[in-house]
């Protein structure tokens, strides 16, 4: 859905607000509404932006529906905490809304019609969608409806986010509302807020006493709003004590365990890293089959023309080089959606506080950290959930290291080259490669922190206040739509930059000698002649001219030329790295599939006027220690710029780990080589 | 008394909180609130961070943070 189709008809169309606290059911409702063609952005960890999309089109709402992040108030106590606030009221591209939905968890009801009362005070046209029924009656509650809609004077609509029971209701009370004139916003940050706090408290807690009444312990049944129970019951009861859930408590005592806690957490951690390797490895191979059964249909079909070249060569192939990993792309972040909708990353980040806390990092670093092994630019985004500016910026500088998920395919390529493609030792390796970039981080950070007066320039105090949500059965449908949205915006993001730069590549490499003059003295077969133009044609090309220049920065890492085109076209994305070296290193053999035929090329690589391989271990190896610390993303820059406010972070982000690639690099190769390893 | 000085398993009432402490408002928007019913369920690691109930939701925070509630 193109938000700019829904921005020029903003005038006509009506806009609906998505807002709630966190883990209220916000997002969830928000994805039943707006079915699978929704926009979001939905990362582990937390919606972070503002999203829009239109309502399902059976709900025949002339609307759109906007998702807003997750508030605990409304009274902001930093400065990125009042943007999300002033947006909610008046988004700058959006507009303020109509009308307000506002989720409220009912087994937490005190704490969350906290939210309610302060968007109610504000006078804005509000409905109440009131989630997780169904877990208040585990505890032993149920609760009128009626009532709460009396006390709160505005619509309550019971949903469940599990089912999408009552959606239609909520529908109704949004067409309804939407027909009632627009009510005048008046909000403003008030600095009491000791005694107001306490006061917005002292009604939610009156409200949550006149609401709920008991229903006996685990009681199943569930009535819709039975008034005449309620009277019945109310009456026995006294004051309403909700507990927190009871298997969750239990499962708490495990996993926030001072032992077994950080044992569970480190094996869950490693599981997920190696599982990334081998449960992609068949579907990988699937995806393989179909690029190299079309580069070779190609050939057959055009022949051995400058076309068939840059179709199969050019196009097929780099495309495809990049596609195969989307299986492991999207193993990453169904994993980690999972992990997010158990509950469980909420004690991870509990669980990793203290540690990260003394390298000048928060527990609340961890999620934004974590999602840094996806991609850099929606963690950086994630990092606003932390209060503290020393933190939150130091949070963001360390992102790069982490390896994302465009690294994937350099390293899948460079470990199959390494490890022959077993796809046990690769992924064991690559948990090795994951927790050298964590380790590596967080010793960055730990010295960064020391001289932080110097870099980052800014002082906070430090917090940790987290909920932790209840833990459940992760809602599968979501986190399968989640993923395909992720990798959905993979192959968007990736795809147009990888083709662009496979032309210009294949453009580069192909010209300006395509047609080489071969001598044959008679003693050559006809491949020999075929493959005697193509490196003919590569030597003259106008990429070994480029070449030239970088060679001399390249030498002294036991690389030439050819890895240095590579790794300057990683700058439009790292995943590029793997077409072009495909195209570069000509992957003439279209029999084998893809990645053995870039490892066979690899393998044949020769330096240039030597018989020495190109490619050895010592050589790969340093390639890898390169793309762990090598900044070489443009996007990335852009977003540490917008999130720091300035390019001072962003440059230094550049720089300091750029030197440091290159540096690393230069010592392992040369370090392996003097042990003896080439 | 501070809410960071609980032993595993203790419940105490909240009597106040210290509004000049810089957490305070966070503490009380969670819902921390004189009167309340809390009781420390967790200590991780190193005895920080706790965990806390209050209101039926549970509540993760250092023990810096915890010291601005008075039990
Ligand atoms: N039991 C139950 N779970 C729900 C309900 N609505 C949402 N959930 C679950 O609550 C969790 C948090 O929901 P989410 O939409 O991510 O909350 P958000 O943080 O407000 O966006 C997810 O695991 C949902 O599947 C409900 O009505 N009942
Ligand atoms: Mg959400």
């Amino acid at each position: 859905m193109p938000v700019s189709s829904l921005n020029s008809q903003k005038q006509k169309t009506s806009l609906v607000t998505l807002v709630g606290p966190p883990n209220s059911g916000k997002s969830t409702l928000y994805n039943l509404l707006s079915g699978s063609k929704a926009k979001t952005v939905n990362y582990p960890g937390s919606t972070i932006e503002y999203s829009i999309s239109r309502f399902l089109k059976h709900f025949d709402v002339q609307a759109a529906l906007v998702d807003s992040p997750g508030i605990v108030s409304l009274m902001p106590d930093s400065p990125e905490e009042k943007l999300s606030i002033d947006y909610l009221f008046s988004h700058p591209k959006y507009g303020s809304p109509d009308l307000i939905v506002i989720t409220a968890d009912a087994s937490q009801l005190s704490r969350h019609l906290f939210l309610v009362q302060q968007v109610i005070d504000t006078n804005a046209k509000v409905i109440v969608a009131l989630t997780m029924i169904d877990l208040l009656n585990k505890k032993g509650y149920d609760i009128s409806v009626n009532r709460l809609n009396q006390l709160l004077k505005c619509d309550v609509i019971p949903v469940n986010g599990r089912n999408g029971k009552g959606l239609d209701n909520l529908i109704d009370s949004i067409k309804k509302n939407l027909k009632k004139k627009k009510s005048k916003v008046i909000y403003n940050y008030k600095n009491d807020y000791g005694t107001k706090l306490v006061d917005i408290y002292k009604t939610t807690e009156f409200i949550e006493n006149e609401v709920l009444y008991p229903i006996g312990e685990g009681a199943k049944q569930k009535t819709a709003d039975n008034d005449l129970l309620y009277d019945e019951l109310k009456i026995k009861s006294d004051i309403i004590k909700i507990k927190p859930d009871e298997r969750t408590l239990k499962l708490d005592r495990l996993f926030l365990n001072k032992y077994w806690g950080i044992l569970i957490f480190l094996l869950i951690m490693a599981s997920v890293f190696t599982s990334i390797f081998w449960l992609a490895a068949p579907l990988m191979d699937i995806v393989d089959l179909l690029f190299t059964t079309l580069s070779n249909n190609v050939t057959t079909l055009f022949g051995e023309t400058w076309f068939s070249n840059l179709l199969s060569d050019g196009i097929i192939t780099g495309v495809g080089s990049v596609l195969i990993f989307i299986p492991q792309i999207m193993i990453l972040f169904l994993l980690l959606g999972f992990l997010e909708d158990t509950g469980y990353l909420a004690r991870g980040a509990m669980l990793v506080d203290r540690p990260l806390s003394k390298i000048g990092l928060n527990g609340k670093s961890f999620v934004p950290m974590l999602s840094g092994f996806a991609c850099a630019i929606p963690a950086i985004m994630a990092t606003r959930t932390i209060k503290n500016k020393k933190e939150r910026f130091l949070t963001i500088f360390i992102i790069p290291l982490m390896s994302c998920s465009a690294r994937l395919p350099v390293y899948a390529l460079l470990l199959a080259f390494l490890l022959h493609g077993s796809p046990f030792l690769s992924g064991i390796t690559l948990a090795l490669i994951y927790l050298f970039s964590i380790t590596s981080s967080l010793i960055i950070a730990g010295i960064i922190n020391k001289y932080q007066s110097k870099i980052i320039k800014v002082k906070d105090s430090s917090s940790f206040i987290l909920e932790l949500p209840t833990y459940r059965l992760p809602n599968i449908k979501n986190v399968i739509r989640n993923t395909i949205t992720n990798a959905n915006h993979y192959v968007k993001r990736a795809g147009p930059i990888i083709i662009i730069f496979s032309l210009v590549i294949w453009f580069l490499t192909y010209f300006p000698n395509s047609n080489p003059v071969i001598t044959n003295s008679g003693d050559l077969s006809k491949k020999e002649v075929l493959e005697l133009k193509s490196s003919e044609r590569l030597t003259n090309s106008y990429a070994s001219m480029i070449g030239n220049f970088i060679e001399p920065v390249m030498k002294p890492l036991g690389m030439d030329w050819r890895i240095g085109v590579s790794i300057i076209t990683t700058f439009a994305a790292r995943e590029v790295f793997v077409s072009s070296m495909a195209m570069i290193f000509k992957v003439t053999d279209t029999e084998g599939d893809l990645r053995t035929s870039i490892v066979d090329a690899m393998k044949n690589a020769k330096i240039k006027d030597t018989n020495k391989k190109l490619f050895t271990t010592s050589t790969v190896i340093g390639l890898i220690v390169f793309f762990v610390f090598a900044l070489q993303c443009i996007s990335t820059i852009a977003v540490s710029k917008k999130e720091t406010g300035g390019w001072r972070l962003p440059i230094l982000q550049l720089v300091i780990f750029t030197t440091m690639a290159y540096v690393l690099t230069f010592i392992t190769v040369n370090g392996l080589k003097l042990f003896g390893v080439e | 008394m501070t809410a960071a000085d609980l032993e595993f398993g203790q419940k105490a009432t909240i009597r106040n909180i210290d509004l000049t402490h810089p957490s305070s408002q966070r503490i009380l928007e969670f819902g921390f609130t004189p009167g309340q019913e809390i009781e420390l369920l967790n200590k991780t690691l190193f005895n920080d961070p706790i965990s806390i109930s209050v209101r039926g939701s549970l509540i993760a925070l250092r023990k810096d943070d915890a010291e601005s509630i008075q039990i």
